[in-house]
């Protein structure tokens, strides 16, 4: 792919605004590594190999305990099967994750009652929450929910949001009048109020969820790209184009688009926090995704509930800081890559 | 542009308004309209005529055999002193004082009805009948008639005697079209047939059709009809917040909406020296104050604005306790162990799901459930075993009934007689049927518990989905039967009661009690003989028989039972020995007139710990824990 002088020059300058490139950098790095999460945060083992034979037990079917030698025939525990190993069986190995603990099941102790304060010998590196379940592994596969949740509701509020507002802004009339009103009587829908009583009479899915979201999340960016739209069918060169007898469809597509990717771009960011937030909040409070899924609202929720458990409400806030920082890092960087009087120069 | 930018800003500033609310609401009550005009004035009181019935000619049969009951044991105690007031707490504001009709149906309902004595009650620690209103009472020959004798001392609070024609006038009263409660119009018509004056105190309530413990039933109380006098349709909304006249030890002296209610003690209460009503109801006031906020309650309570703090949470009483004041020994902790009906609580599974449709996948299910880890650890250890349906109604219970307990291998045998297999997931599979099901739920509070019976259910093969849903929503989800499993529990009764839950007229249909779509012949034949039995003797025999039957069925797992109250209070409020009866729920209600009102306020000691705070000197802290009644 070719890259204009114009984009090279935009990614340049994104780049040398060195908070927002680092910021990009290291979350696309979390979001790949939350990716490999089964591999880091998980009670299953990477690599076993018992009595000669290899095991790779991360992805896949369970293997009962009796394979290796428990008198059980529900899932190997591994973190067992690593301390009899370690012990005497002689010839066998196993690989187990830096954390050893899923983000479900309850550990128990046998001195104390959960939450427990992060330890290094237990590998609870954060501690544990109110049910006993390790606060980092929660977090882990929290954040990778969260983010995918926000980026695929960013997907979906784009498309229907930068469809809609374009065909607006490009035919106008009445069907921009018909949408107008559509879109201010939706405005007017108290959309956290929908989410609590749909939640309340059933219980929210992710792509139900997503689906709600979604309902209510268009309507921002059409109003925006209805705009830019609207300024971009008056420059001379889409006249141009529609006076070579270029289709609707191509002058949408291939001629203001494209000069409107600006707007478009310089948002994402915020919506990615935007939807991370309002996951959130949404769990916080209790309408979000079913329990036990692990979440950063439920830790938050539980954080306050228990004061004195200072590493629940301590990493989730600090978690939400962070990622939420670097998301907005990342935002203003882009803004200011983006930002056309950069590129203009008045004589 | 900017525009955009405002929206992850918005839901911050949601989330942080939603911290300050839940942190500091009960700041934030209702404007606070203080209530007018609450001493009543003789001249109001009378503003009716009293409602009169007509005299029965005869009297009552003669060979009727008068009882009463002065010799059953006293339960407080004889050392009392009167004075202090007492704050409670109440988490949301009650919506009227009315006890029927619309928006009645509150949790504060009990507060004011436990200073509307009735004819007779049950004695909390024998279950005798002792008097109330009533100093003797007779049964008919009918097994339908209740005879009662006044005592000719009972007063309304604002002095007017209460005479048999105020019974007559309850009849009238729950009949009528104006209160608005539907329910009441209905018992009061369809179960109560009549109310039979003989003169101004001697009466009989009749009730439509003979049946068991029928003092239960017809033990009345008045309404009185100098106050209402002839009902309107402006009833629900002229009595919102009328305090009528009652009977009982206290009566609203002041309220303040959305602040709280205060009760006082009547100076010369008819029945302060009447046997079992000695040396009770001693505190002068008893305040309920909103506090809309649990941990805001417990952060008052350590204040001491606050009296009483309930801990049967493991959670307050083994951690949240370790704080100044209940080292220092100016707080207590009282944990007391009572034997009354245990809520039948626990799994309810739908039976006309097909997955459930065979026992042995039922016992199965039971099996997997690990409700002592749940015990052990998230409960840690208080809370205990349920081991049926119906717990703690004496000899109705059958104590032989021990619930399926977490076994593996059961499982194993079970699942396997049926027909199924481990999938490569390790959860059972049968044809295109694997058994993974919804559990619903209606509290937040519960996830714990849940979680772990989940991770735990997974080992014995079962996958369990947890279906949280707003409280209200998932009791519809459950009486519409849509439900795989039901995680719930069912108030108490005096007696058991089978037909609502178990019989098969209430199978397969929605809006019943029978959540489990129990349909099966021969509990049918056992409840019908139950519910048609006059014998007391058969009657607990053919209970114990349904509850093994229930047992047979498998379609309840039964979880938890918490057969205590714990409590905490502050230092200088007494406790009669042992604290409570049988049957206390709240050692410190101070109204119900069967088991309330049995602590008081010791002046000493108040002013002891007083002066002892105030120079910071500690004392031994104090944990009394009472098994009298322990089984």
């Amino acid at each position: 792919m070719e890259i204009s002088p114009l984009t090279a020059k935009k990614i340049k300058r994104f780049r040398s605004v060195r908070r927002g490139y680092w910021s990009l950098v290291i979350f696309c790095c979390l979001i790949l590594l939350s990716l490999g999460a089964e591999l880091l945060i998980n009670n299953r083992a990477i690599v076993v190999s018992y009595n000669g034979e290899i095991y790779f037990p991360t992805y896949g079917n369970i293997i009962a305990g009796t394979t290796f030698g428990f008198d059980y025939r529900h899932e190997a525990n591994y973190r067992d099967l690593a301390r009899r190993i370690k012990n005497n069986d002689a010839g066998n190995w196993i690989i187990m994750p830096p954390v050893p603990y899923n983000p479900y099941e309850n550990d128990f102790s046998q001195d104390s009652y959960p939450p427990t304060a992060p330890s290094m010998a237990k590998k609870h590196y954060l501690g544990t929450d109110t049910s006993g379940r390790d606060v980092l592994a929660r977090l882990m596969y929290g954040f990778r929910i969260a983010v995918f949740f926000s980026l695929a509701l960013l997907a979906v509020n784009y498309v229907i949001g930068v469809a809609i507002g374009s065909a607006m802004g490009y035919w106008g009339g009445r069907f921009d009048l018909f949408f107008q009103r559509i879109i201010e009587i939706w405005h007017n829908i108290p959309f956290l109020y929908v989410i609590i009583i749909v939640s309340s009479i059933m219980v929210p899915s992710f792509a139900m969820l997503l689906g709600i979201m979604a309902f209510f999340g268009w309507i921002s960016l059409t109003w925006i790209m209805r705009t830019v739209t609207y300024k971009e069918k008056a420059r001379d060169y889409t006249l141009a184009a529609r006076s070579l007898g270029a289709t609707d469809a191509r002058i949408i597509f291939s001629h203001i688009l494209p000069n409107t990717v600006s707007i478009i771009v310089t948002f994402a960011p915020f919506s990615v926090a935007e939807g991370i937030i309002a996951l959130t909040s949404l769990d916080y409070l209790g309408f979000g995704l079913t329990p036990p899924t692990p979440s950063w609202g439920e830790l938050l929720q539980q954080g306050w509930a228990n004061m004195q458990a200072w590493w629940i409400a301590g990493s989730v806030v600090a978690a939400m800081v962070l990622t939420l920082a670097m998301v907005t890092f990342t935002g203003e960087a882009v803004r200011e890559a983006f930002d056309p009087k950069m590129h203009t120069v008045y004589e | 542009m900017y525009l955009k930018k405002r929206t992850p800003l918005f839901w911050i500033w949601l989330l942080l308004l939603t911290l300050i609310f839940t942190g500091c609401s009960s700041d934030n009550g209702d404007s606070g309209e203080k209530g007018k005009d609450v001493t009543e004035t003789p001249a109001a009181a009378a503003a009716h005529p009293r409602y009169k019935a007509p005299y029965t000619q005869s009297g009552p049969p003669e060979d009727i055999k008068w009882l009463t009951n002065n010799n059953d044991p006293v339960y407080a105690s004889p050392s009392t002193q009167r004075g202090g007031e007492l704050r409670l707490s109440i988490t949301s504001y009650p919506m009227t004082f009315r006890v029927v009709g619309p928006d009645s149906n509150g949790s504060f309902r009990s507060a004011i009805l436990g200073n509307q004595l009735g004819l007779v009650t049950v004695h909390p620690n024998t279950e005798n009948i002792i008097p109330e209103l009533a100093t003797h009472w007779a049964y008919g020959r009918d097994n339908k008639t209740m005879y009662f004798k006044l005592n000719p001392k009972a007063r309304w609070s604002d002095g007017m005697p209460v005479t048999a024609h105020d019974f007559a006038y309850t009849l009238q009263f729950m009949r009528s079209k104006h209160i608005v409660a539907p329910w009441y119009n209905d018992y009061y018509t369809n179960e109560i047939d009549k109310v039979i004056v003989y003169d101004d105190h001697t009466l009989a309530v009749v009730s439509t059709k003979a049946q068991p413990d029928l003092h239960l039933k017809l033990a009345l109380r008045p309404v009185p009809s100098h106050f209402y006098g002839e009902l309107g349709e402006d009833f629900v909304h002229k009595f919102n917040w009328k305090i009528p006249p009652n009977t009982g030890p206290y009566k609203i002296t002041d309220f303040k909406k959305g602040k709280f209610v205060k009760f006082s003690r009547k100076k010369d209460w008819w029945a302060r020296d009447l046997r079992y009503f000695k040396n009770r109801f001693n505190v002068d006031t008893v305040a309920y104050i909103l506090v809309r906020d649990f941990n805001m309650l417990w952060e008052y309570f350590k204040k001491g604005r606050m009296d009483v703090f309930p801990l049967t949470i493991p959670e307050y009483w083994h951690v949240k306790t370790k704080t100044p004041v209940v080292e220092k020994g100016y707080v207590r902790k009282i944990w007391f162990f009572n034997d009354t009906q245990q809520s039948a609580s626990g799994m309810w599974l739908n039976q006309d799901k097909p997955i459930f449709k065979d026992s042995n996948v039922r016992y199965a299910f039971a099996h997997a459930m690990n409700i002592q880890k749940v015990i052990n650890t998230v409960l840690r250890g208080d809370y205990f075993r349920l081991e049926q349906a119906f717990m703690g109604y004496g000899d109705y219970t059958n104590q032989s009934i021990k619930a399926r307990r977490f076994d593996l291998d059961k499982v194993n045998m079970y699942m396997t007689d049926a027909g199924w297999q481990r999938g490569p997931d390790g959860i059972w599979q049968k044809n295109d049927m694997r058994f993974s099901v919804d559990v619903t739920y209606g509290f937040d509070a519960h996830t714990p518990r849940l979680v772990v019976l989940k991770e735990e259910a997974r080992k014995a093969g079962i996958e369990l989905n947890l279906r949280k849903m707003d409280a209200s929503a998932a009791f519809k989800q459950i009486l519409e039967k849509k439900h795989d499993v039901a995680w719930m529990g069912w108030s108490t009764s005096l007696r058991p009661q089978y037909w609502e839950h178990f019989h098969s007229d209430n199978a397969h249909k929605p809006q019943t009690n029978n959540i489990t779509n129990t349909d099966d012949t021969k509990m049918d034949r056992l409840i019908e003989a139950y519910r048609n039995s006059l014998d007391e003797a058969e009657r607990k025999n053919l209970s114990r028989q349904i509850q093994a039957r229930i047992h047979e069925i498998g379609c309840f797992v039964p979880t938890f039972m918490v057969p205590y109250v714990r409590q905490a209070c502050w230092r200088w409020w007494q406790l009669p020995e042992p604290p409570g009866t049988r049957h206390t729920k709240d050692l410190f209600e101070p109204f119900d007139s069967a088991t309330g009102g049995l602590f008081w306020f010791d002046q000493t000691l108040h002013k002891e710990t007083q002066d002892a705070m105030e120079d910071d000197v500690a004392f031994k802290p104090k944990t009394i824990i009472d098994k009298t009644y322990f089984r």
